[in-house]
């Protein structure tokens, strides 16, 4: 029983992680319909920027080094889109185009990330030491903590999806693009805004998995399939869908680990995904964005 | 009137290219630019298979290299432990690619889209590694195969060059007349308008698996023939670097064209040397290749080609006078 | 108020509009009739921004806005009804209509043009706080006129408001077109092919054959019969 507990915490843990991860994937893919096949190295980069800021030393450097990666990685994210994609989107065929764009790209910062850091692996610290004890299971508080970060921010989101300005006009072009054009809203700069957004929500997910897995330049690819996988299930462009998906992943993961062995983990993710496309290809669960 | 074939200046360049082909080895080449060749024309076919779908057809798969991985890997079993030929076992092993990938990617193909099929075909090449892995007694895992026989007993280079090159050319052929042929033309009709085409009476369902299994086809042969030529397949001809290598082929090259993936192959395979320089730095290169080939080169050296072409005959048009064309 | 002068558009190769010259001025209510599939639909929006003309001048109010992105024209004061409505699927009416205020021009006066349009189409009062891909074919249309109207527009373009709908809701569409251009003193520039209540509601109309312009006329001169034959 204990272990069966600690297989659905420890899955909703890393669930959670994952579906942070996916946020960002979701967000692009729903304002803007593209698949950003570089997602994987904006979350390392976005790790890699805290732990630079990190090791330079001091006390308030966690939060300092998540700030400077926000920041970073929004410049980072509506640069990308108005020199690369923006100027792709207006020719035919870009959908192949802007994947396979990324995805070039993606490779050459990663390796650029190889070369300036090495291939050792890097920890981010704990952000909070300890452990909780409830009855037969022991949670870290790190993780508790950092399940607190994700509801939150989720939260955040719905609100800013609702209240804000640009958030209702993400929706909107989420929803009809013609309709968003006919309303006034000025499109493509939506569009810069949203991967200035997405890449800072992924750099920050990078971050937080990073304080709890190890990091290395290759390791945002492992979390890009789960990413996709995630969204497929969840609902192309629906971010709460992607919670949910994550959640419920991240359990099944931690219950084949228990039940059946690790080493069937990642031909699960595949074997999902495969389902979810050949089956309902818009995702299982879905929803606003 | 249609026995007067046009004689343009890259037919002629082609067929001097492919005498130079064939004598080269004779005429004293080097072990190592033999294997250059047998290199090219592997990947020439994978590339020209990979445009077909791509290119082409305009379905946008991902993993064709893991096409090619099945082909080799099924035709290497085959002959080492059951000893076939492998004149017999490459050829099983383009079926089984053919029949493995028209199943689980041709017919989910027929129902998803464009960026789903690229995804699955992804998820399809990444899964192969964990398969191979997990077979280990009999694809030797992450050591992969070795000793693999040649196409003859006591086999070298030259003969591999040549056997290769036959391949090549016959594939080409076949990929040639798909694209002049019925599926070829209702693929351009397709692409023009979609609803046309189909009450035209052309049907997509069809014609998208004919060209699965074409394509993969002859990339399982070419897998097959990879492997009988070096005696070696691993895991890692699925790489990232094979993958990508095998993408700037093509988009090099020029999608959609026929002689596009050709160039792209015979620039990655030669110009390979300048990557292999590069040491570590060599898949970022590879990266910034793809992208800046995307951004500014979308149409591949062909389209370079053709923009000079268009160039040079403006300037002659200029200095020759123009003659009036008498009315009969 | 909006005047063309020798428009041409083109979709890939095809031309379909060739030297469209016309003018609305403020206050009317235009009218524009012709076969389908003829360029009535690309002309307006070619006007909103939704597609670049090739050639010839577009001029709103005084200011040359054929090379305006959408949202700025929207700024300026067109809003653009189009035929397929597209409504945001997944939001309710309220969210629909409080979208059409989006620009900054309507942003202050949100309160006021949301009753307004909710007294002009009371249906939709009632049905607020529903989804819109729940709505009927006349509903979503009312929808997709009244978000238009949030955008505080000066001209008002629309594009066969009345399509497919029961002769019922054609009635109420049309009387709230009139309405509007009464109260608000809006500018109507509309497409149809519901000659007789066009007819009715219009100052002048212009007749548009493969892209061209045939005949302008002042609605009294003319009459169903007429516009009817130029069909052929």
């Amino acid at each position: 029983m204990t272990s069966f507990l600690n297989a659905i915490i420890s899955g909703l843990i890393s669930g959670s992680l994952y579906a942070a991860t996916a946020l960002g994937l979701t967000i692009i893919y729903g304002v803007s319909r593209v698949f950003n096949f570089g997602h994987g190295v904006v979350a390392v980069m976005g790790a890699y920027l805290a732990w630079t800021i990190l090791s330079a030393g001091g006390q308030l450097n966690m939060l300092l080094g998540i700030l400077v990666s926000l920041v970073v990685l929004y410049i980072f994210g509506t640069l990308v889109y108005r020199f690369t994609i923006n100027p792709l989107m207006k020719k035919p065929a870009w959908d192949i185009s802007t994947v396979l764009f990324l995805l070039g790209g993606g490779i050459l910062l990663e390796n650029v990330l190889l070369q300036i850091f090495g291939p050792r692996v890097k920890s981010i610290p704990l952000l909070v030491e300890g452990n909780l004890k409830l009855g037969p299971v022991a949670i870290q508080l790190n993780d508790l903590f950092l399940i607190v970060i994700v509801l939150v921010g989720i939260v955040a989101l719905n609100l800013f999806f609702k209240y804000t300005r640009l958030g209702q006009a993400m929706q909107s072009i989420a929803q009809s693009i013609p309709g968003a054009k006919v309303v006034g809203i000025d499109i493509e700069r939506i569009f810069g805004l949203t991967f200035g957004l997405a890449f800072a929500v992924t750099g920050f997910s990078g971050v937080l998995l990073s304080t709890k897995y190890f990091l290395n330049p290759h390791i945002g690819w492992e979390w890009m399939v789960k990413g996709f996988v995630i969204v497929s299930f969840g609902g192309l462009g629906s971010t709460n869908g992607a919670i949910f998906a994550g959640l419920i992943l991240g359990i099944v993961e931690a219950m084949v680990t228990l039940y059946i062995g690790a080493i069937w983990v990642w031909p699960i993710w595949f074997v999902i995904f495969m389902v979810v496309l050949l089956i309902r290809p818009q995702g299982i669960l879905g929803g606003r964005l | 009137m249609k026995s007067i074939k046009k004689l343009s200046w890259k037919n002629i360049l082609a067929m001097l290219v492919g005498l130079f082909v064939m004598v080269y080895p004779l005429a004293g080449a080097n072990s190592y630019m033999k294997h250059l060749f047998i290199l090219f024309f592997i990947w020439s076919v994978v590339a020209a298979s990979w445009n077909l779908l791509n290119g082409y057809a305009g379905i946008n798969s991902l993993g064709n290299i893991g096409f090619m991985a099945i082909g080799g890997y099924a035709s290497g079993i085959l002959a080492k432990s059951l000893g076939l030929s492998p004149w017999i076992s490459i050829p099983i092993g383009g079926i089984i690619t053919c029949v493995l990938v028209t199943l689980f990617l041709g017919f989910p193909a027929l129902r998803l889209s464009g960026i789903y099929i690229a995804l699955l075909s992804l998820i399809f090449a990444d899964s192969l590694p964990s398969i191979l892995t997990q077979t280990r007694e009999i694809t030797g895992g992450a050591m992969g195969l070795h000793e693999i026989p040649g196409f003859i007993p006591h086999m070298e280079k030259i003969h591999a060059y040549y056997i290769c090159f036959v391949f090549f050319l016959i594939a080409m052929f076949i990929i040639f007349r798909t694209i002049h042929s019925n599926t070829g033309l209702a693929f351009m009709a397709l692409r023009d308008s979609e609803n046309f085409a189909t009450t035209l009476g052309v049907n997509r369902f069809r014609e998208r698996l004919k060209v699965f299994a074409i394509s993969s086809f002859l990339t399982g042969l070419a897998g097959g023939f990879y492997v009988h030529s070096l005696g070696d397949i691993s895991p890692t001809t699925l790489g990232i670097e094979p993958f990508l290598l095998g993408i700037a082929m093509f988009e090099l090259g020029g999608i959609g064209t026929f002689a596009g993936p050709i160039l792209g192959a015979a620039v990655i395979v030669f110009g390979g040397e300048f990557l292999r320089l590069a040491g570590t730095l060599r898949l970022s290169l590879l990266g910034l290749l793809i992208c800046l080939i995307i951004l500014f080169f979308p149409g591949g050296i062909m389209q370079l080609i053709s923009q000079a072409e268009t160039f040079i005959r403006n300037r002659i048009k200029k200095r020759k006078p123009v003659e009036k064309v008498q009315p009969t | 108020m909006l005047e063309l002068n020798g428009v041409d558009g083109y979709y890939a190769d095809l031309q379909v509009l060739r030297q469209v010259s016309l003018v609305v001025n403020s206050g009317e209510v235009v009218a524009m009739f012709g076969p389908n599939g003829h360029g009535k639909s690309t002309l307006l929006k070619t006007i909103c921004g939704l597609h670049q003309a090739s050639a010839g001048s577009i001029k709103f109010e005084g200011k040359e806005i054929s090379s305006l992105p959408s949202h700025k024209i929207v700024e300026m004061g067109i809003a653009y009804i189009p035929e397929e409505r597209h409504l945001f699927r997944d939001m309710t009416v309220m969210e629909n209509l409080k979208m059409g205020a989006y620009n900054r021009r309507a942003r202050p006066s949100t309160q006021q043009n949301l009753a307004f349009v909710l007294e002009v189409f009371p249906r939709l009062a009632e049905r607020k706080d529903q989804l819109t891909s729940t709505l009927s074919g006349g509903e979503s249309r009312m929808v997709a006129v009244a978000r238009g109207l949030m955008s505080e527009p000066t001209l008002l373009m629309l594009d066969e408001p009345s399509i497919g709908l029961s002769p019922g809701m054609r009635h109420v569409v049309f009387e709230s077109i009139a309405k509007i251009n009464r109260e608000k003193k809006i500018t109507i520039l509309i497409v149809e092919q519901e000659i007789r209540n066009a007819l009715k509601l219009a100052n002048r109309i212009y007749m548009l054959k493969k892209g061209q312009i045939l005949f302008e006329r002042s609605a009294a001169d003319v009459n169903v019969e007429e516009i009817e034959k130029a069909y052929f």
